[in-house]
């Protein structure tokens, strides 16, 4: 009998004989993404090569997209080094498929834990050669080509030579330096990431803010004034309680990959998402609540997070030229030994605010795609057992997120305000200067 | 020469006397003992490693007769359940009398248990600690009144030692002399707070964490703590404490061992009720993780020396796997910006030095690397006349595994664990248990210890806590008892018997009736042992009260000199060995204290205004590890420069110090009232160069010495004009600086010779290493003296002579003409024969001579007329280990192809190369190492052929160092081969020797200095070495005992000074004030 049962599935299996095309909605490409999200909480990435790993993905999705399409412009011409990769001359490619393919397997080369993104990938190679192997196979084939001419564009973006570049050396003698903070004390994360080959910027130093209040201790000095109000504003929030908004506020964006945490005998990081994470969830967010088909679901996703990307880089480029102390330090050591910021004071000096670049430059090409008043409901942070949000628009998402960190006591408001700034001027770099969708 | 074949022999003789008698412990069944205890803890959803993390810390032992019938019975504690008795019916036999003796405790939480006579009736009482405050623990700690009937009345109350604290064990001494004994209680903290907080948190008291000093009132207990000078933060983490008269001056001082961050405390008892906390003073570096310890004279020279356990892991799998020491930059941040001290992750073993900073050896020792240690007993339980150490290991899961730390990391995990504790279980079940053997060490001279595990004792599985020691069987050696969690404690009987021993027990006075605090000194055959009771010691336990010496089949011994702790003394002479005595004070009389304290006159006194040289060299901050992250060791901090000679043209010797990048140099000019510094412009304004080797000598043949300076630093490279060396000629009353060749350098040394004896002074420089390109071979050279003008010379080529670090000129064959010797890293010293004028390599052959050499002097040890050579090496007290057979290796190559050379250290581990780093350190410089190895358990354990490829280990430059030793070469007629020097010259680097007949007995010693702090946190830091006495008779004098103050220094360079008919030792560090000496005439 179960000899029989076996040889009929078989021969139901043959006469299915695979030809129904294969099917790919924007499901598809957010599957791929959703794992990178998660293989990269797993693997721990800071912040700029989180930003990293999520652009090239991206760019190798939609220039499959774009060179095989009239109402996509590819990015070669457009960033200067990227090189100009072939459209697919097998009429076998299903474009979509080999977009996703593409986009999986570049991923896998940025990410450590290469086998999580395997078992995701041959589960899904199955399903799709399952049900055509013919159309899958030419797409794996163009897929997989194409990730190549990436891979060999990344390459040459100094990210391996920037991996042995000199470590942040510390100087703890002069006290308007950044110095590691508690608890971790880690070591001041990317010092070189300026060097990073930008995609739209034409140097890391073309935004550069203007220049944080001058370091002071004096009362009654801009510089003064702005720790104080760290300390006070995080003692007033403390004395409101861990329901009020702005601890809800801060938290909600909080995105430290490096939050450290005493548990019995041990201290150890908890895993978070970053910053860029946050705003490719918004951007999916934005996809999906506009019903975006799948090629503007890349097109959208892509452009954000070239604005990422160009935001860590250039906000790298400042944090270590100003190289200035978090404000934990200073109220330690001068004001409150025992005060401790609302979120834990991330690894890297503190002008300007990281979230403030990011979240300004994506909120920018946010809005150049889906409207001024697109309104959303924020999820992304679910998963880690936080609320959802609403937001009117992207660029009031993007003044919270900036402002938590004050709320958080980690930044002071020079680095917020001049950070949105400095991001608002990038996304409009990324906006007006890439001509993606006809 | 001797020594070492008796060495050979008796370990040979102890290898074949365990295969025929069997193991030295014996582990007796608990059919057999009648001792069932076992302290079995519960995890539950409420209590686990998680949230409590001295979960696994175990209960405690204690043992003495109880019932006075002679026999040694035994008290066991546990955690969760009932507390339990044993009477010792004789034979190794025990009955269980717990539940009539009224013992059992109500605390639900106990820790730590001792003996002691509280009442002073002549019945030992028990004393029990209990962690009560924290998980929902309720009770007190406990006190057991002995009834005299077998049984107890529970009283803590009556006495004030009802202390419910966090508390884990309890030491009592007559720490204020007046007659009774007090009581030390310590405390242990718990995680409170994110941020570790500055050092100075230990000032604030807290009730539940601080530790307690309990001053005995005629029998009721007053907390004196604070006014006694007792530290009781929130971060006093204490598992460890040790009593003993660290520094004989008739007080007992306490070694407190604190966990994690907190320093531990060394409290030296001032006699007037207070204790001065002195722990940088005596220690340069302690245990990081400090666990159990102990003190116990191990050298034979009558001061008690102290180990202090950690949880370094002796296997490659759990190093690789588990978390370790801190990074360079935390702990920099830590000890000068925090006040903390230093510490490192492994167990260490401090050779007291006689009230002077202590030696730290435990690396040298053997003893280092135990695993997740709890107690360590150091008594000679082979009865041999060494010390041995006993070191119980072991715990159930490993909260350190980088894995588990990894995954508990997860946001997700982390919600799900605080919200529902469900995740509790998974991650429990993710820590890897660490059920490793108990340790036992044969304690050999010379502070070496043999691991004896797996032959002295079976390799248990066992997870073994608190342990104590006793003669159960009363066949005179030392039995132990061990408490394990949730296995049934441990009886090691010893088989040793009756093989030489002598067991003391006391009858003092009225309120010390055993006479806890009693000094004994034994010699026998010229050899002296000493010890000292306190029964408190290891971890968590009380041993019986009692001392015991071995004495090697000695029938009798020579003489016993009793200290009472009244500091009353009284001898003993021809005393037979192979008993038992009770010894009560007779014909004692006082005793004058210093005897056991004199030194003689020390040879060296610091002079304090050090003659006017007021030199500070200040190292700049370049941190090698921050741009090559894989760099063995700094090579950024061998200045300063230094250079002695006439520079004024008076005939007296003036001094020369370069200064590190961006610091001047400086110039002191001998005058009648001392050194008065003087400034050369030119000389002055070249403060760019980091200098690291000059000399002062008449190149120009002008009848006035000029000044050559060679300049390196790790830091400046390709041809940046820094790396260019320096010559200033000696012109009018200045120096001008003058042309020499371009030769972009890291220097390291250069001596001055005319070798081709044409009349004029030669240069050999020797160069380091090249920047940013550790690994390659740099190019040294021969700067010949043309007239005056300095060419490089083109008929002695030395090329690639390795990296070069000292050289002399010194005629090795004794022909006549002034040969060149050079030693560096990664190389063996290399002969250059000086044939007529030219130098030629040699052909002395040095077999297998690779090492991390330092230095080199001309010192005729065997005083046999030819030559010997002193030479410095790294020290075997270091986590590098080499042989000839299995030499430490490192691969220099390009390994992940990005155009930046790596260098990969690697350590042979019985039989197998690992890299001396783990994954995070070489995945920072090799990205892709981190897509190989995507978990620690992955890389842990693996060795270098399955980490690299066969292909890039291939290509790769294999340098080799065979011995880590400090020696000489002795000089047989022109052939020469290598004797390594005793062990108290192999605790740190050697930096620098310089030869004088100091003792003006008309023959020459040599002066040695060293330490070093340029490597990671991981390999420690080396500062203890106190620099030594070589005399030419081979005899070795610490150079503490010689009024030398080099420890918690780096010395560079050694000098003897001239001035005003005095000679004087200059003695030049690396970032830190030049020290000068007057040399005492001890004639």
């Amino acid at each position: 009998m179960k000899r029989i049962l076996a040889c009929m599935l078989l021969l139901s299996a043959l006469s299915c004989q695979n030809d129904e095309p294969i099917v790919i909605g924007s499901d598809d490409f957010f599957g791929s993404v959703d794992k990178v999200t998660e293989i990269m909480v797993h693997d721990i990435f800071s912040p700029p090569v989180a930003s990293r790993i999520y652009v090239y993905p991206n760019i190798a999705a939609y220039e499959i997209l774009a060179v095989n399409s009239d109402d996509y412009n590819s990015l070669n011409g457009q960033i200067e080094s990227l090189p100009r990769i072939p459209a697919a001359d097998d009429p076998d490619v299903n474009l979509r498929l080999a977009a996703v393919i593409a986009h999986m397997d570049v991923s896998r080369r940025l990410i450590f834990s290469e086998e999580m993104m395997e078992s995701y990938r041959d589960e899904k190679y199955k399903t799709w050669k399952d049900q055509n192997s013919k159309e899958f196979e030419a797409s794996k084939a163009y897929g997989l080509l194409i990730a190549d001419k990436i891979a060999e564009w990344f390459d040459g973006d100094f990210y391996k030579e920037t991996r042995t570049m000199p470590k942040f050396t510390v100087n703890t003698d002069e006290v308007y330096r950044w110095q590691p903070t508690p608890p971790a004390y880690m070591d001041g994360i990317e010092p070189a990431w300026n060097k990073i080959r930008p995609m739209v910027l034409d140097s890391a130093a073309q935004f550069m803010p203007v220049t944080h209040p001058e370091f002071s201790m004096e009362p009654g000095t801009k510089f003064h004034e702005e720790l104080m109000e760290v300390y006070e504003v995080s003692n007033k929030i403390t004395e409101k309680g861990d329901d009020s908004e702005e601890i809800e506020i801060a938290q909600f964006w909080d995105c430290n990959p490096y939050v450290s945490v005493t548990r019995g005998h041990l201290m150890f990081a908890t895993k978070k998402i970053t910053p860029g994470a946050h705003w490719i969830g918004i951007s999916k967010i934005a996809c999906d609540t506009s019903n975006s088909d799948f090629e503007d679901t890349v097109f959208a996703m892509t452009k954000t997070s070239i604005a990422i990307f160009d935001g860590f880089i250039s906000c790298w480029d400042e944090k270590y030229r100003s190289n200035l102390v978090r404000p934990e330090t200073l109220i330690n050591n001068y004001i409150d030994d025992q005060w401790e910021p609302i979120l834990q004071t991330p690894p890297f000096p503190e002008y300007p605010s990281g979230h403030s670049v990011v979240s300004g430059a994506a909120s920018i090409v946010l809005t150049s795609i889906f409207g001024e008043n697109f309104s959303f409901d924020d999820d992304t942070e679910q998963p880690y057992g936080l609320p959802i949000r609403s937001f009117p628009s992207f660029k009031a998402a993007a003044m919270e997120a900036a402002i938590s960190r004050l709320y958080g006591g980690i930044h002071y408001k020079a680095a917020i305000d001049n950070g949105v700034d400095q991001g608002f001027k990038i996304g409009e770099l990324v906006a007006s200067s890439l001509k993606m969708k006809n | 020469m001797n020594r070492y074949i008796v060495l050979l022999i008796s370990s040979l003789l102890v290898l074949s006397c365990s295969k025929s008698e069997g193991r030295l412990f014996k582990s007796l069944p608990s059919q057999q003992t009648g001792i069932d205890f076992i302290n079995e803890i519960k995890e539950t959803q409420d209590l686990n490693i998680l949230d409590y993390l001295y979960f696994y810390n175990g209960g405690g032992v204690a043992i003495g007769d109880v019932n006075n019938d002679g026999l040694p019975d035994i008290f066991l504690s546990a955690n969760q359940r009932s507390n339990k008795l044993y009477l010792n019916k004789g034979d190794l036999k025990f009955e269980d009398i717990s539940v009539t003796a009224g013992i059992e405790g109500k605390s639900d939480w106990n820790t730590g248990a001792m003996m002691i006579d509280i009442n002073h009736d002549g019945f030992l009482d028990i004393y029990v600690n209990a962690v009560v405050g924290i998980n929902g623990f309720d009770g007190h700690n406990e006190l057991f009144i002995n009834n005299q009937d077998n049984t107890f009345t529970e009283r803590s109350a009556d006495y004030k030692l009802d202390l419910d604290t966090y508390s884990s064990s309890t030491a009592f001494m007559d720490y204020d002399k007046d007659g009774d004994l007090d009581l030390f209680i310590l405390n242990h903290a718990v995680h409170t707070q994110k941020s570790f907080g500055n050092a100075s948190l230990r000032n604030e008291r807290n009730y539940e964490t601080g530790d307690r000093l309990l001053r005995n009132d005629d029998g009721v207990f007053t907390d004196v703590s604070e006014e006694a000078g007792i530290f009781g933060g929130i971060n006093g983490y204490g598992l460890g404490v040790a009593v003993s008269d660290f520094n004989h001056d008739g007080y007992p001082d306490i070694y407190v061992g604190n966990d994690f961050h907190e320093d531990d405390y060394y409290y030296l008892n001032r006699g007037d009720g207070t204790f001065r906390e002195s722990l940088k003073e005596y220690f340069g570096h302690t245990s990081r993780f400090s666990m159990g310890n102990d003190v116990a004279d191990i050298n034979h020279d009558g001061w008690p020396d102290l180990i202090s356990l950690d949880m370094l892991p002796e296997d490659e799998t759990v190093l690789k796997s588990s978390e370790g020491d801190d990074n360079i930059q935390t702990l920099k941040m830590r000890t000068e910006r925090y006040g903390y001290h230093y510490q490192y992750t492994r167990n260490m073993l401090f050779i007291n030095q006689g009230d002077h900073a202590y030696m730290e050896t435990a690396l040298l020792s053997g003893v280092a690397a135990t695993d997740w240690s709890w107690s360590a007993l150091i008594e000679d339980f082979n009865q041999d006349g060494e010390q041995d150490i006993f070191i119980s290991n072991g715990i159930p899961k490993r909260p350190n595994d980088l894995d588990f730390i990894r995954f508990a990391s997860s946001d997700k995990i982390q919600n799900k664990i605080n919200e529902t504790k469900l995740v509790d279980r998974e991650a429990l079940d993710l820590m890897p248990h660490g059920k490793v053997h108990n340790y036992v060490f044969q304690g050999t001279n010379d502070l070496k210890f043999i691991n004896r595990s797996g032959d002295w004792i079976e390799n248990d599985t066992l997870v073994s806590g608190a342990t104590a020691y006793a003669d159960l069987d009363k066949d005179g050696d030392l039995d132990l008892v061990i408490n394990n969690l949730n296995s049934e404690a441990t009886v090691l009987e010893n088989t040793t018997g009756a093989s030489g021993y002598l067991n003391l027990r006391f009858d003092f006075s009225q309120k010390n009736p055993f006479g806890i605090g009693t000094k004994v000194y034994a010699y026998h055959n010229g050899k002296l042992q000493y010890k000292e009771l306190y029964s408190v010691r290891g971890f968590q336990a009380s041993s019986e009260p009692m001392l015991h010496f071995g004495f090697a089949n000695a029938e009798g011994i020579d003489s016993l000199r009793i200290v009472w702790p009244d500091n009353t003394c009284q001898l003993l002479t021809g005393l037979r060995t192979n008993q038992a005595l009770l010894i009560k004070p007779e014909n004692n009389k006082a005793v004058d204290l210093e005897q056991f304290r004199r030194e003689e006159q020390p040879l060296f006194e610091l002079v304090p205004d050090n003659l006017g040289i007021d030199f500070t060299h200040i190292e700049d901050r370049y941190l090698d590890f921050n741009r090559q992250k894989l760099i063995p060791y700094q090579v950024s901090t061998l200045g300063p420069a230094f250079a002695k000679g006439d520079l004024s043209g008076d005939g007296l010797d003036d001094l020369f110090f370069g200064g590190s990048k961006f610091e001047s140099s400086r110039v002191y000019i001998q005058r009648g009232a001392g050194f008065e510094e003087e400034i050369f412009p030119e000389v002055k304004a070249d403060s760019i160069k980091e200098d690291v080797s000059a000399v002062i000598a008449d190149l120009n043949n002008d009848g006035k010495n000029d000044l050559f300076i060679g300049s390196g630093g790790a830091d400046f490279f390709g041809n940046r004009p820094p790396l260019l060396d320096s010559y200033f000629i000696s012109s009018d009353s200045s120096f001008v600086k003058s042309e020499i060749p371009d030769q972009f350098h890291n220097a390291s040394v250069v001596r001055v010779n005319d070798f081709d004896k044409d009349g004029d002074m030669d240069l050999f420089i020797g160069n380091h290493m090249i920047t940013n390109d550790y690994g390659k071979i740099p190019q040294s050279y021969i700067l010949i003296n043309d007239s005056g003008e300095l060419k490089v010379s083109a008929e002695n080529v030395l090329g690639e002579a390795g990296m070069i670090t000292d050289a002399i000129w010194s005629d090795y064959d004794q022909d006549g003409d002034s040969d060149l010797i050079v030693v560096g890293e990664w190389m063996a010293p290399v002969f250059y024969n000086n044939n007529d004028g030219k130098l030629e390599l040699s052909t002395v052959k040095l077999n297998a001579l690779n090492g991390l050499w330092n230095d080199i002097i001309e010192f005729d040890m065997e005083g046999d007329g030819d030559p010997d050579y002193l030479l410095a090496n790294w020290g075997t007290n270091s986590k590098f280990r080499a042989s000839a057979e299995q030499p430490l290796k490192m691969y220099y190559s390009d390994f992940d192809g990005n155009g930046q050379t790596e260098t990969v250290v690697a350590n042979n581990y019985q039989g197998k190369y690992y890299p001396v780093l783990g994954l995070d350190e070489l995945g920072s410089q090799m990205i892709n190492l981190r897509k190989k190895f995507t978990s620690y358990r992955d890389f842990a354990g693996k060795s270098l052929e399955m980490i690299f490829d066969k292909s890039a280990l291939e290509s790769a430059v294999v340098l080799e160092v065979h011995t880590l030793e400090s020696g000489y070469l002795r000089n047989d007629g022109g052939a020469f081969s290598f004797v390594p020097l005793p062990s108290e010259l192999q605790v740190s680097p050697i930096q620098d020797f310089v030869m004088y007949d100091f003792d003006k007995d008309g023959s020459q010693e040599v002066l040695a200095g060293g330490n070093f702090f340029g490597v990671t946190p991981y390999h420690g830091r080396f500062d203890s070495f106190p620099g030594a006495l070589i005399k030419n008779d081979g005899s070795i004098v610490s150079g503490n005992r010689l009024g030398l103050d080099l420890t918690q220094k780096s010395v560079r360079h050694l000098s003897i000074l001239e001035f005003n008919e005095q000679t004087y030792l200059l003695v030049t560090f690396n970032d830190d004030k030049v020290q000068v000496y007057k040399i005492n005439d001890l004639k």
